[in-house]
């Protein structure tokens, strides 16, 4: 095993209850495999993960997100094959992982489709390796941990998804709390072991605890009534599928068991909502006003309820009597006004999603803003970007992956003339590495800068558009440029660039003046970025053309200045750029020459209602997401 | 900047005051995080960093050790030195900058399967790459900002915990690295990844020097190493043998170095009243004081090593709008440790 230092102990981690929770459930609980911990850096988010090996004797593997598909599936063993003449399968990371722990650092830095298959073979119990002659499906029973900053850069909803639990995690507020954490870190790096041998006692009672509970987690109860608010809870947030049923349902169950009580509560559910359906809910879906006939969903739930979960605690072996009597009668309580409770609940998880949206500074998954992940990754086609598995090259290739070729190579040895070496490659045997780049896109504004009505409103809307995207392009990766034209002449101001401060000193001021030269703005903008996207091949660019559509200057001497306009659109295709029109023409309308020019562009148009930056922004940003 | 081996002594650069504490502090205590450095072209950034290497202390090693693992720490070792940790032979080498050239690739970063080896063997063996020769020293990113993102992924890996991890191409290995982040970077040319930006302990930023005399005094000094590399370096030995032992001693004391209550809610204080989130900026405060404490020859933290290190320490960590000046009110600072 590798070189590791000792761990920070689990019950020294200050505060961070509802991530310990998490991680609890996780240990104890079949029903729950797959935990994200989210938050901004410096929060112990990887201090507490790596610190679950203090709950369980189970091993812990640690998954860089830098892992490729042959190391985590597994591949032909090399080294037997050449020993033996055999076809075995060296097992990957998530082999190693089966009766265990397996743990991704900052997953949302992981290519997202190796994630996908990482979280697959996870939630289904089944490793798959289909290579280099290997045909093998593995079972594993693995619990998955891990970590991300959404600072960095967001999941998409399908991995989000696949997430039994997601606890959102922020530093500690207050002097008091902030000196504890300081001065037990402080401690712990003065003696790792002293420090641990401190907390050993309560590292006891930790992991008793946790025992307790994974013994009695198959006899915990659940009323039909919490059953039905579960899925009606699920139902108002807007959780697609019932994975967040199922993880609510068991995730309940596990905390009533870490309690040591054998009947999940109303509380046990709302905290369990509060963990599993956070990063399920749809902001743009409005719950639905009046609730779900009880009887459908009812039959759905128990539908639901899927045979191969591990415990399935309807066929459980009855409670002893007392307990079930208490619990028929509490039921009939709660029964009498399911209504008006929901209501509450809805009303106390709203309330924790606000927190935490509050925790996370405002930073909290929207539906529009988390689907970016899935445009942000190509497949990249220099050798550059990161290397996520091999293929063979489709003629030369200046970039060999030398594991797969040596794989490729030791699998064909017969009748290869092999002098001192144990292992000759042909040409055939040469494989390439595939790799993924993470674009962001590059958006260029075109800006009708002339003298005309409004055109110091609309500047100072597009550099408050452009800042804006810039403050949160580093997240995204997106580059913003910014190109005026006026008098006869469009120029660059701005090149595409990621820096806010670069992009504040050079649109501080812009002089707005002269006529509108349409055609040579349409020319100037297509050569450059016709050239830019050669330079930056993989990179979706937009420009977005800021005008009210009509020009007075024309290039050639005497031609309309508006039919050439149009004429140069029509001719106008640069490759891998989407043209987006915003009308800035407010007023009249009558001779709407903007979205006639966008039709010759095939240019996405929208006309701004109010020119003020946020929306431009916004609208901007959906419009090159969804285009 | 250096010509042939020779890098310009470290002891001569004039001003960047910050910038060289900065740097000593990080030598002092690893643990301290790095440091970014921030400024226009021709600040002398890249200079001192290179010319770091001239007054790096030796440290103890594990003799024939590939990643030079530290022999009094046992838990960080890799494999091959604590399988052998009873007969283990140490010998004292030199701390070192290793640089991370920009274009570096993933394998040649992490390290890979030793190709050569394994076609004449059929064995699968390890390559170490730059990450391994960092273990222990200095690792220098000129242009840090411009680093491949898949790059800083591998460097974000390694950073939080001091191991890096490789598991691609059939190899599976994993091998201690512990290194200081040295980054200088021109913010003109695009910002630090978020994550990454927190990872250094300090930053400094570097304005240059404007006063006509002491430009002319760097010019002189420059134009004078540059004439004669050798004999420059020579003539400053003795400053630079001093300032050697001097980080060398502050290192071996640091751990004596006092750190009561009072410290902890000055550093407190200070990082709640400037509004800073994490507990990083709290950690990374606290060892800094504690390094430039050591490094003065004081046996306790006072307010005045706070004070040296609080803005480096938070400048890059301020929950600031763009365009806002980032930098630390000396009054508040002072306001705030008045009662240490």
């Amino acid at each position: 095993m590798p070189a590791e230092p000792l761990n920070y102990p689990f019950s020294a981690v200050f505060g961070m209850e509802a991530a310990k929770d998490a991680i609890r459930c996780a240990v104890c609980s079949p029903g729950v495999r797959t935990v994200l911990i989210r938050g901004p850096s410096g929060t112990a988010k990887t201090v507490l993960c790596r610190s679950l090996t203090d709950l369980s004797g189970k091993r812990m593997v640690n998954i860089p997100a830098g892992a490729d598909t042959e190391r985590l599936f597994g591949s032909v063993d090399i080294e037997k094959f050449l020993d033996t003449g055999k076809l075995c399968l060296e097992k990957g990371l998530l082999a190693e992982a089966d009766g265990g722990f397996a743990f991704v650092d900052d997953i949302n830095l992981m290519d997202e489709r190796t994630a996908v298959a990482v979280m697959d073979a996870v939630i289904t119990g089944r490793i798959m390796t289909e290579r280099d002659g290997i045909s093998s499906v593995q079972a594993a029973d693995i619990v998955l941990v891990a970590t991300m900053n959404p600072d960095e850069r967001e999941m998409s909803d399908h991995l989000l998804d696949r997430f039994d639990v997601c606890v959102c995690v922020s530093p500690e507020e207050g002097q008091d709390a902030r000196k504890e954490v300081l001065s037990r870190r402080m401690a712990f790096e003065d003696s790792a072991s002293e420090f641990r041998k401190s907390y050993s006692e309560e590292a006891e009672k930790e992991r008793a605890g946790i025992e307790y509970a994974s013994k009695i987690i198959p006899l915990v109860q659940v009323s039909d009534e919490l059953r039905l608010i579960i899925s009606e809870l699920c139902a108002k947030v807007g959780a697609e599928g019932v994975r967040g049923d199922i993880a609510v349902l068991n995730t309940a169950k596990a905390l009533a068991a870490l309690d040591r009580r054998d009947t999940v509560t109303r509380s046990d559910v709302e905290r369990a909502a509060a963990m599993c359906l956070v990063h399920r809910r749809r902001y743009d879906a409005e719950p639905p006003e009046p609730p779900e006939p009880p009887e459908d969903q009812q039959d759905e739930d128990d539908q639901e309820e899927p045979p191969d979960d591990q415990n399935d605690d309807q066929e459980e072996p009855p409670e002893p009597p007392e307990d079930r009597q208490d619990q028929e009668e509490k039921d009939q309580d709660e029964g009498t006004d399911s209504l008006p409770r929901l209501d509450d609940m809805m009303f106390e998880i709203g309330r924790q999603f606000r927190v935490i949206d509050y925790l996370g500074k405002g930073k909290a998954p929207k539906a529009s803003g988390s689907r970016n992940g899935r445009r942000s990754e190509c497949e990249s086609a220099g050798a550059y970007g990161r290397q996520v598995s091999s293929r063979i090259p489709d003629g030369k290739t200046d970039d060999i992956a030398f594991g797969a070729t040596m794989r490729a190579a030791a699998l064909c040895q017969k009748g290869r003339e092999r002098g001192s070496m144990r292992i000759v490659v042909e040409d055939q045997d040469l494989r390439e590495k595939v790799r993924r780049v993470r674009n962001g896109c590059t958006v260029m504004f075109l800006v009708d800068a002339s003298g005309s009505i409004g055109a110091r409103r609309r500047m100072s809307a597009v550099k408050g558009a452009v800042l804006s995207m810039l403050k949160d392009s580093y997240v995204k990766r997106d580059k913003v440029g910014l190109m005026v034209f006026r008098r006869r002449t469009a120029e660059v101001i701005l090149p595409p660039t990621r820096s806010v401060e670069y992009g504040y000193k050079l649109l501080e001021d812009i002089p707005t003046c002269g006529r509108t030269p349409l055609s040579a703005a349409l020319v100037t903008a297509g050569e450059y970025m016709t050239s830019y996207s050669r330079s930056h091949p993989g990179e979706r660019c937009f420009i977005v053309l800021m005008t009210d559509g009509r020009s007075n200057v024309a290039s050639e001497e005497g031609a309309d200045p508006n039919e050439e306009a149009r004429r140069i659109a029509d001719s106008m295709r640069i490759p891998g750029t989407q043209w987006i029109v915003v009308n800035t023409g407010n007023g009249f309308r009558l001779f709407d020459s903007a979205s006639e020019l966008a039709a010759h562009l095939e240019a996405l148009y929208f006309d701004l209602e109010q020119l003020d930056a946020d929306a431009l922004a916004a609208s901007v940003r959906s419009a090159a997401r969804f285009g | 900047m250096s010509r042939g081996s020779v890098v310009f002594p470290f002891v001569d650069i004039v001003g960047q005051e910050d910038m060289k504490r900065a740097l000593i502090l990080n030598v002092v205590d690893p643990g301290i995080g790095g440091v970014l450095l921030k400024g226009e072209k021709g600040t002398a950034k890249s200079t001192s960093v290179r010319s770091l290497g001239g007054v790096l202390p030796c440290r103890m090693a594990v003799k024939g050790c590939r990643f030079r693992c530290d022999p009094s720490d046992p838990d960080r070792m890799c494999e091959a030195c604590r399988a052998n940790l009873g007969s283990l032979q140490t010998e004292e080498v030199p701390m070192e900058v290793v640089e991370l050239p920009l274009g570096a690739t993933e394998d040649r970063v992490a390290g890979t399967i030793d190709i050569e080896h394994a076609l004449k063997t059929g064995e699968k063996r390890f390559e170490p790459g730059v990450l391994a020769r960092a273990n222990g020293n200095l690792l220098y990113i000129d242009e840090v900002n411009l680093l491949d993102d898949h790059i800083v992924d591998m460097l974000l890996d390694s950073a939080a915990m001091g191991v890096n991890y490789v598991e691609r191409e059939g190899i599976s290995f994993s091998h201690p690295s512990r290194f200081v982040l040295v980054g200088t970077m021109n913010p003109e040319e695009g910002d630090l990844r978020p994550q990454l930006l927190d990872r250094f302990g300090l930053s400094v930023d570097i304005k240059g020097e404007r006063d006509p005399k002491v430009r002319a005094e760097i010019v002189r000094r420059r134009l004078e190493f540059d004439d004669s590399p050798e004999a420059y370096v020579k003539a400053r030995s003795e400053e630079t043998e001093a300032l050697r032992s001097r980080i060398a001693e502050a290192s071996r004391r640091l751990r004596s170095v006092r750190l009561g209550p009072e410290v902890l809610d000055a550093v407190v204080t200070v990082t709640s009243h400037f509004g800073i989130d994490g507990h990083r900026a709290d950690i990374v405060m606290m060892k800094a004081a504690r390094a430039n404490a050591a490094f003065e020859g004081r046996d306790s933290v006072t307010a005045e090593d706070i004070t040296a290190v609080a803005e480096t320490v938070l400048s890059h960590r301020l929950r600031r709008r763009p365009f806002e000046d980032s930098s630390i009110d000396r009054e508040e600072l002072e306001k705030c440790l008045q009662n240490l």
